[in-house]
């Protein structure tokens, strides 16, 4: 296929936390408000002039400073955030809102704030920390309402003066949801036979919109959406076609290492994916929009963390459902070594896509660089693939 | 009478004092958990045996 | 560095002064028990025979036995006196006493635990109407949602305590199997290995299957309540056993949590109602929140006397039975008021006289982390190997406060947030979660009321809580002139960190850093690897 026209753009903005639209925000005089799980509102974080900046660590090298902070048996991502944070990587930040979603990636926040590496020189720079809902019940966005009210629009609104009105909410969601939009109308040519688009070039476009401004970033997005409408799909068809589920993908080299053995990664179902991630929004009159915009993120969530049985089934009949959707052949159930939500899950989920709804499933885990061990997981899936390819035979297809 | 109530304390002496000899002797000799010790293995080959529906 | 002073044991201690020499590498267990002295070891004796009786009236009912050759944790059991054992090595007078005290009644609670399981246990004794007012429960489970209940209309089963929790104590091998099989199953080593193995045991379907309905919960880390969904799975769609989720907020000390958290336990109330069929009873759970207090009251009164030169009950036992009472009790069985009380008794009597574990204290110590199940003597190791005095260990450092304990209007709907507290500040996560300041502030100031010169750090290497703030401890430590003592193990599974090699930790500390010689050579290597 051709290349597309602004993907080189935005690989480069994937380069590094601090990148040029971020900078380019901060000259505008936005406010930065980093962000570390997905679980937090983002459109709560984009009020007035706050951008929402997910925290990275592209192209971690080594973390042995983490390490010493927090040893070697926390999960790569918490540790490469704070060796990014101590390096002075996130100093564009203004504040840093963080669910105690996961134990670790709370931690890795804790001790930047422990360590004070961010916010020198901004008297106005905070910490906060939320509570997140463990459940699906009017009782839970209760909680999320309360939390996000304390946590996120009070500290914006005394330390910025942001605007966390009603007006401001709702005028943040339908943003919000036009980037949602076009995400997902990019992603929706992954389900074509002959997709448009690879899974490396979709997972590019859609980290963008987490660790940029989206103000920035929204023009190249919808014209990549134009240029996709008319571009050729190339003939060669993939062996075969996966649904990738499991923890935060950050290194797009993963995707890319996926496809390079012939895997099209049709749909994307991780921790700042575009499912749920990147859906959109409905508001009502009548309702506050800030508990409406609770409900819809606990409603939606997917995090392993969601602990009463009906949400417990339901990720597994999510994947499954999404897997349908987009014709997968298979599913890759992957974890970031040492996360233990995503160890559990993968477990379960991985029996369960498998016995329950019949699909192949891969279960690996994986380092937050791919770069780093990328022989063991090239392994993995080219036997992955082989494997669905056989059982396609075996049912009387076509390899 | 009276002989019969000397000649029951004197055998109910004899059976605590048997009691405890034996009981005594296993306490601090350590008896009973070395007894275990060599029953233990055969127990967990009788669990190893045992089927059981295994599945997540 | 910080230093505190010296205090020399105005006794000697009678009967065996090496008790490092009773161990055999070929045995597995002891060569013999320990020579206490006459008098001690005759106390010791009964109390052995006391253990033996209730091993022995529990195997003698059928259903037992039937229970005994199904699941494979059974056999840990056999083991019990040599556990015991564990808890009592080197200690005489008082201390003995209050160890015997406390952890023969745990002993005899959780034997009851494992007979009430086997009633109701579908496979074993299968008493359907008794089955039918069970409710299980987790391991790590506050009760406090089951205090309005009647205890003799609906039983409460903590049926991983006996499964998992407690049967590690007694036999360091015994979880091994499940873990294995959890990892078998695609679960990494990297977890928690303690609900690892509970998701094994349910894997393996080696749990007793009894009660109308489960409530599970999230209080101790990421890795139990993900175990759960994995255990709930098979409750349910196997064996059609209703489970709920209490969820149990991790700030527990913003206020703003609290309307959830008391919302919850309504919840997990009325659930508890709709499946048992029996009522909660506003008189029987002001009863039960007079025994908490009460409990609360005795367990300040020991802190106190720990932080005196004198300190008297610590280590397993204290941990164990606070454990017991706090978490699996919660004011229920008034039978733990008894047992509080006497042992507060035996302590103050233990300060009157100057009591003391060793020959000297030469250090005064914060155990913080999670102790590892295997090793679960170490304390009283590291006093009498090194003079090492453990004041309190972080699980045993909960709530302080008291709870309403008249039943008026307000107070009834005090009561759901005073449930909600104890709830969330459930032991180990009270520290572990919460924000930074629970975990390290609470140490420090800790240290400064107790006056030690010392934190014991356990470093459960799968705990990510714990494990998060390392360099924290060792900064903060620094600053304070507190010396941290670091020792890793992977709590119950030993093929990480055998016991020796736990005990080596502190060793190298107390020769390299400290630049000291034990107080008793005999114990700083024993042959226990091996044994059970």
């Amino acid at each position: 296929m051709r290349d597309l026209k602004h993907l080189t753009y935005f690989e480069k903005l994937l380069q590094e936390a601090n990148n040029a639209l971020v900078k380019q925000a901060k000259e505008d005089g936005k406010i930065c408000v980093a962000y570390t799980c997905e679980n937090v509102p983002e459109p709560l974080l984009n009020l007035g002039d706050c951008v929402s900046i997910r925290l990275t660590a592209p192209n971690t090298g080594s973390i042995d400073i983490a390490t010493y902070y927090m040893t070697n048996l926390l999960c790569e991502p918490s540790r490469a955030l704070l060796e990014r944070a101590i390096e002075g990587g996130f100093n564009f930040a203004d504040c840093v809102i963080t669910p105690d979603g996961c134990t670790m990636m709370n931690r890795a926040v804790e001790n930047m704030e422990l360590l004070q590496t961010m916010g020198k020189g901004n008297p106005r720079f905070f910490h906060e920390y939320m509570e997140i809902a463990f459940k699906n019940t009017e009782n839970d966005v209760d909680l999320a309402v309360l939390q996000c009210t304390n946590h996120i629009l009070k500290p914006l609104r005394e330390n910025y003066g942001v605007d966390v009105s009603d007006e401001a909410i709702r005028k943040s969601v339908a943003a919000h949801n036009r980037l949602c939009r076009v995400i997902r109308a990019i992603g929706e040519f992954r389900r074509e036979a002959k997709p448009r688009i690879t899974g490396y070039e979709f997972h590019v476009l859609c980290l963008a919109s987490y660790v940029c401004p989206k103000y920035l970033i929204l023009d190249r997005l919808e014209e990549t959406l134009e240029e996709l409408k008319t571009r050729e799909p190339d003939e060669k068809p993939w062996r075969a076609r996966v649904l990738l589920v499991g923890s935060e993908v950050d290194d797009s080299g993963l995707i890319k290492l996926i496809e390079e053995q012939g895997a099209f990664v049709c749909c994307d179902r991780f921790c700042f994916g575009s499912y749920p991630g990147r859906t959109e929004i409905a508001l009502k009159d009548g309702e506050d929009a800030l508990r409406q915009v609770c409900r819809h993120y606990i409603q939606n969530c997917q995090c392993p963390r969601m602990m009463n049985q009906e949400k417990v089934y339901g990720r597994k009949a999510y994947v499954a459902e999404l897997a349908k959707e987009y014709h997968a052949d298979g599913i890759i159930y992957e974890q970031v070594k040492f996360c233990d939500p995503w160890a559990y899950e993968r477990t379960l989920g991985s029996a369960m896509l498998a016995n329950d709804y019949g699909y192949p499933v891969l279960s690996v885990d994986r380092p937050y660089n791919i770069a780093s061990s990328s022989g063991q997981m090239r392994t993995r899936v080219q036997a992955f693939v082989e494997s669905i390819e056989i059982k396609t035979i075996q049912r009387g297809g076509k390899a | 009478m009276k002989n019969f109530l000397l000649s029951l304390a004197v055998k109910l002496l004899l059976v605590v004092l048997g009691f405890f000899a034996v009981t005594f002797t296993v306490y601090f000799f350590n008896l009973d958990m070395k007894a275990t010790a060599l029953l233990a293995p055969w127990l967990e080959k009788w669990y190893d045996r045992l089927e059981r529906k295994q599945y997540i | 560095m910080k230093t505190v002073e010296k205090v020399v044991n105005p006794f000697e201690r009678a009967g065996e002064r090496s008790p490092g020499r009773i161990y055999d590498e070929k045995l597995k267990v002891r060569a013999r028990r320990e020579w206490r002295g006459v008098k001690d070891t005759f106390y010791d004796y009964t109390r052995w025979l006391y253990l033996m009786s209730v091993l022995g009236r529990f195997i003698l009912v059928p259903r037992n036995v039937k229970g005994f050759f199904r699941y494979r944790w059974m056999m840990s059991y056999l083991f019990v006196p040599h556990g015991m054992d564990k808890f009592t090595i080197g200690l005489r007078d008082e201390a003995l006493r209050i160890a015997h005290t406390s952890f023969n009644f745990v002993i005899a609670d959780v034997t009851q635990a494992i007979a009430n399981c086997f009633r109701g246990d579908r496979r074993v004794g299968n008493d359907t109407a008794y089955s039918d007012k069970c409710v299980i429960t987790d391991e790590n489970s506050m009760v406090t949602f089951m205090m309005g209940f009647d205890t003799k209309k609906v039983h409460t089963i903590l049926r991983e305590v006996p499964t998992m929790f407690a049967s590690n104590i007694f036999h360091q091998f015994n979880v091994m199997h499940y873990l294995d099989i959890a990892q078998q199953y695609g679960i990494p080593g990297d977890v928690c290995p303690m609900p690892e193995a509970e998701a094994g045991i349910s894997i393996e379907d080696d749990f007793c299957v009894l009660g109308c309905c489960a409530v599970q919960n999230n209080t101790t880390c990421d890795g139990s309540l993900m175990g759960n969904g994995i255990i709930a799975k098979r409750l349910e769609r196997e064996y059609g056993i209703p489970t709920f989720q209490l969820a149990t907020p991790l700030r527990h000390k913003e206020p703003d949590v609290l309307d959830y958290a008391a919302q919850e336990i309504k919840n997990a109330i009325a659930f508890v109602e709709e499946h048992t069929g029996e009522r909660w009873s506003w008189d029987t759970y002001f009863a039960a929140a007079k025994r908490v207090n009460d409990a609360t009251r005795c367990r300040i009164a020991q802190m106190e006397i720990n932080s005196t030169p004198y300190p008297q009950f610590f280590g397993a036992a204290f941990s164990l039975y606070n454990d017991t009472n706090y978490m699996g009790n919660s004011g229920r069985n008034a039978d733990f008021v008894k047992i509080d009380h006497k042992l507060l008794k035996l302590a103050e009597e233990g300060y009157k006289a100057k009591r003391m574990y060793a020959k000297e204290y030469r250090h005064r110590a914060i155990v913080w982390g999670v102790q590892p199940q295997y090793v679960i003597d170490m304390l009283y190791w590291m006093v009498q190997c090194w003079g090492v005095v453990p004041l309190t260990d972080m699980l045993s450092v909960i709530n302080t406060d008291m709870i309403a304990e008249e039943d008026t209007p307000e107070n009834r709907e005090q009561a759901y947030r005073d449930m909600a507290m104890l709830n969330m500040e459930m032991i180990m996560r009270n520290h572990t979660h919460g924000g930074y300041k629970v975990l390290l502030d609470e140490l420090w100031d800790l240290c400064e009321k107790m006056n030690a010169d010392v934190v014991m750090m356990w470093e459960h290497m799968s705990c990510k809580a714990l494990t998060g703030m390392h360099g924290m401890f060792e900064e903060q430590g620094r600053e304070r002139g507190i010396h941290i003592m670091w020792v890793s193990h992977d709590l119950c599974d030993p093929r990480v960190f055998t016991r020796q090699a736990i005990r080596d930790q502190v060793n190298n500390y107390m020769r390299t850093v400290m630049r000291e010689e034990p107080l008793d050579p005999s114990l700083e290597n024993i042959p226990d690897n091996e044994a059970y």
